[in-house]
């Protein structure tokens, strides 16, 4: 049905890595891509051990009936939750960038009824539609950032390791919790036209989108230097701003706008996705369509309790990375993948 | 109200019951006893020329276009013959001059020892008689009837059966002329015409291939319209012919007037705006089409030919791509990928710029379309969507209104219209440019797409009306998540852009010189099959 996917647009929302550890966030990056390797590894073994099983099924296997149903709620409550702040930073971005006055529920409705459309079409579509506008989002914001080039300066860059090895660790955890967003490949995984590719697909996914993060974040270092990039909440969209090519050329963040929000409803659409065939399975029904408007409602709804971008953000910043990364991204992948080795469940792993 | 009820319902069962059949109670009733009804389709012939020609008489009876010929043998006055055909269908000097006089003047005479008895009469004048090309037999009265009525005559033999059908087909047809469509400025200015031999004699000069498979059907229970279908046996795919078939056999329609009606039959997304048949009136495209796997559908008295399977990419493809030279031609490509883009979005990017965003112009221009604005009454959107309006109007007038007062059109829509409501301070200079623009763009890629997008454009503009930047974007997600739901015959209608398949992108955004287009698109013909060798790019001669 499908002979690649590369939902890379899920994870390649530029921007809004807050960078709290200065000059040194791109080493903090670079160290985060390799936790995301990890994490994808962690992945592709546990869904290559289940061919054609999604995670809620195979977790059922592993576990039993019963912890595996919790799991698997807790993954749908994980999924939604994501979606919702992915919504939430989507209309937040949005209303502070460039409509300050609309509100944020008419984004976060239009955003759920485009990623809707999509998920009622199945994944094939929406593995489609990413196909379709990954290389235009790859494709403009590299253009922009060479365009950005004559007002970088490497020097901003020094001195390198300034803020000391915790710090750079600390700083880790946001990104990796981005990458390890990759863990949404076990509902993607069981229905690839070559499941033996998909090490390759997942793996390729995490380095583009590692590499793609560390050059969104040296180009908005290089521009602005540490203090500025540090204090902006949108430091790549501010890092197209300066760009004016021969005086009319200016003002390019509003295709940065455009591109960004092709991606943003890709991401949306993933997670909706997951969300959707999550609750189908765990509910058990044979068609997950009937699901996709009440999920959409509820997606809206959770989207409207966090809304403020400031609160968000800080969320990001402290308590997001435990919890997504510890529990859902490595951790319980870590206990199923344990858990059914101990057990001896499972095909053998293909390598 | 029961009684009211029950005779109301038996006439309504009734009239179901007969559809279902279909078979229609027809009035063609004949007074001397004759067939009624849709008895006829059944019936076959008999000996008796008496009663074959009553029989055919009661079908076709106040047709006053049929001609009856009745005549004896000339070698034998105990043979008597009718010869039946449509005045102004059949070619009468062919039926005159190969039947007629050589049946009643020219007939060879009979070897000695050999008279020509009734029961041999029929052989004799197949084999001697008829100097007709083309000839068939038949004893069903429906062949007889539909022979009749598409032009041949048949010639019925006292004693015999069977009737023979003459190739006569000759009626006043249109001359082949410039395709008016499709316009070329290089390669062949033939386009179809309404006859479908003379379509497919178009095609078939072109491949001169026993390959070039044309396979014929009937549709249309009352008009029994010809469709053909073209292929090239061993480039489509297979499947894909299995297909179409089932397509077109599942077809039970009163009429075929035009090849429209089949594509809305057979299309995979009815409710799309995109269309997913393709057409044209070029043999030579066509037979470049056939030649990469695709399939055509024909349909007598229409001067356009369906093909299937439809990717999007051939809307911006012209026959002159593959004519000039491919430098040339890939530029132009990409102009018109771009004039694609601006008639789908320049009207909504520029109501979403100037009512939402204008902080993102530059500051020049703003300030010039700031003065201009300044003037006008109306918000912007009303603005562009009466100018898009007025524009659409005035197309549908230039093709709709009579050849002699086409100026008139013009000079209103020039001069009125665009310089009027400008200098009146109605609409801006701006708005007119903007919609002009759009207007000129969407002519640049295939009439047929165009259509799609310009009701797509209005759907933009009304969405960046309400939500600016933000809602132009999200219709072109929603536009581009649809297209990917598109199929054409099974294939994906955006590829090979998406699913990607790389070999067959040196024909999508430029198109490859002619010696590196080694492969078919293999989305169409299902595997990598070769179109010609490797190693054709032409050389200097190497000099010493």
């Amino acid at each position: 049905m499908m002979s690649m996917v590369l939902p890379t647009a899920t994870l390649t929302l530029p921007g809004i890595t807050v960078q709290n550890v200065r000059q040194d966030a791109w080493v903090s990056l670079f160290l985060a891509t390799l936790a995301g390797f990890f994490i994808a590894w962690l992945v592709v073994s546990l869904s290559l051990r289940f061919p054609g099983k999604t995670l809620f099924e195979f977790a059922e296997e592993i576990l039993g009936r019963v912890p595996g149903k919790v799991i698997g709620l807790l993954y749908i409550w994980w999924f939604l939750h994501t979606n919702a702040i992915i919504m939430d930073e989507f209309a937040g971005f949005l209303c502070t960038a460039v409509m300050p006055d609309t509100p944020p529920i008419v984004f976060f409705l239009v955003g759920a009824i485009v990623a809707g459309y999509a998920v009622r079409n199945g994944l094939e579509v929406l593995s489609r539609y990413n196909q379709l506008f990954l290389p235009l989002v790859l494709g403009l914001l590299l253009v922009v950032f060479i365009l950005a080039i004559k007002d970088m300066k490497a020097a901003r860059l020094l001195p390198v390791f300034d803020a000391g090895l915790i710090p750079i660790v600390k700083g880790t955890a946001v990104p990796t919790s981005w990458l390890g967003e990759i863990v949404i490949f076990t509902m993607i995984i069981p229905f690839l036209n070559k499941p033996k590719e998909a090490k390759k697909v997942v793996m390729l996914a995490t380095f583009l989108t590692g590499s793609f993060l560390l050059v969104s974040i040296l180009v908005a270092l290089a521009v602005f230097g540490p203090n500025l990039a540090g204090d902006w909440i949108f430091s790549a969209y501010n890092a197209v701003r300066v760009v004016s090519i021969a005086n009319f050329l200016e003002r390019l963040e509003s295709v940065i706008v455009a591109v960004w929000m092709f991606g943003g409803f890709a991401k949306m659409g993933v997670f909706y996705y997951a969300a959707v065939l999550g609750s189908a399975q765990w509910l058990g029904l044979k068609d997950y369509r009937p699901l996709v408007a009440p999920i959409g409602v509820i997606l809206v709804g959770l989207a409207l309790l966090c809304r403020n971008i400031v609160d968000l953000i800080g969320f990001i910043a402290t308590s997001w990375p435990p919890y997504a990364i510890i529990v859902f991204e490595a951790g319980i992948p870590l206990l199923l993948l344990v858990v059914a080795l101990a057990r001896g469940k499972g095909g053998k792993a293909v390598d | 109200m029961g009684s009211f009820i029950k005779p109301l319902q038996a006439a309504l069962m009734g009239r179901g019951k007969g559809k279902g059949r279909g078979n229609p109670p027809v009035a063609n009733r004949s007074e001397d006893g004759g067939l009624s009804g849709a008895a006829w389709k059944d019936h076959v012939l008999g000996p008796d020329l008496e009663a074959n020609l009553k029989h055919i008489k009661a079908v076709l009876n106040k047709c006053s276009d049929v001609i009856y010929r009745e005549f004896v043998f000339a070698q034998n006055d105990q043979i008597r013959l009718a010869l039946i055909y449509t005045d102004g269908l059949a070619d009468k000097g062919q039926v005159g001059d190969q039947i007629t006089k050589a049946l009643v003047l020219e007939v060879p005479m009979s070897l000695p020892g050999q008279e020509i008895t009734k029961a041999r009469a029929l052989d004799f004048i197949k084999q001697r008689g008829l100097c007709v090309n083309e000839i068939q037999q038949t004893g069903k009265l429906q062949d007889v009837i539909l022979a009749i009525l598409s032009g041949d005559s048949v010639l019925l033999v006292d004693g015999h059966a069977i009737a023979i059908i003459n190739g006569t087909k000759g009626w006043a047809t249109r001359a082949i002329t410039d395709p008016e469509a499709e316009p070329t400025v290089r390669g062949s200015r033939e386009s179809f015409v309404e006859t479908l031999r003379t379509n497919t004699a178009l095609l078939r000069r072109r491949i001169n291939n026993p390959n070039l498979k044309i396979e014929v059907l009937k549709l249309g229970e009352i008009t029994n319209t010809n469709v053909a279908i073209a292929y090239i046996e061993g480039i489509a795919n297979d499947k894909l012919m299995a297909e179409v078939k089932s397509r077109l056999e599942r077809i039970k329609v009163d009429a075929v007037l035009e090849s429209g009606y089949i594509e809305e039959l057979i299309e995979d997304n009815p409710w799309s705006p995109f269309p997913t048949v393709n057409h044209t009136e070029k043999p030579d495209r066509l037979a470049a089409m056939l030649l990469e796997g695709r399939v055509a559908i024909l349909v007598d008295g229409t001067p356009i030919a369906l093909t299937v399977p439809n990717l999007f990419v051939e809307y911006l493809q012209a026959s002159e791509d593959y004519y000039e030279r491919f430098l040339y031609t890939s530029a132009i490509r990409l102009i018109r990928f771009l004039a694609m883009i601006i008639s789908l979005t320049l009207p909504g990017l520029y109501i979403a710029l100037i009512s939402f965003h204008f902080e993102l112009l530059p500051t020049t221009l703003l300030l010039s379309f700031a003065a201009q604005h300044e003037a006008v009454p109306f918000p912007v959107f009303i603005e562009v969507l009466a100018m898009e309006i007025t524009f659409e109007v005035l197309r549908e007038a230039g093709i709709r209104l009579p050849r002699p007062i086409g100026q008139a059109v013009s000079i209103v829509g020039a001069l009125v219209i665009g310089e009027a409501t400008i200098r009146a301070g109605l609409v801006s200079a701006s708005t007119v440019i903007a919609v002009a623009m759009t207007g000129i763009a969407s002519f640049t890629y295939a009439y047929s797409a165009s259509i799609a997008l310009r009701l797509l454009r209005f759907f933009l503009m009304v969405l960046s009306a309400t939500l600016g930047l933000f809602g132009l974007i999200s219709g072109l997600a929603i536009i581009g998540i649809h297209l990917c739901t598109l199929r054409s015959f099974g294939v994906p209608y955006l590829s090979p852009v998406v699913p990607t398949t790389g070999v067959d992108l040196k024909d999508v955004f430029f198109r490859a010189p002619w010696w590196a287009m080694i492969s078919r698109p293999r989305q169409i013909v299902g595997k990598g099959q070769k179109r010609q060798d490797q190693g054709l790019k032409p050389a200097p001669p190497e000099t010493h």
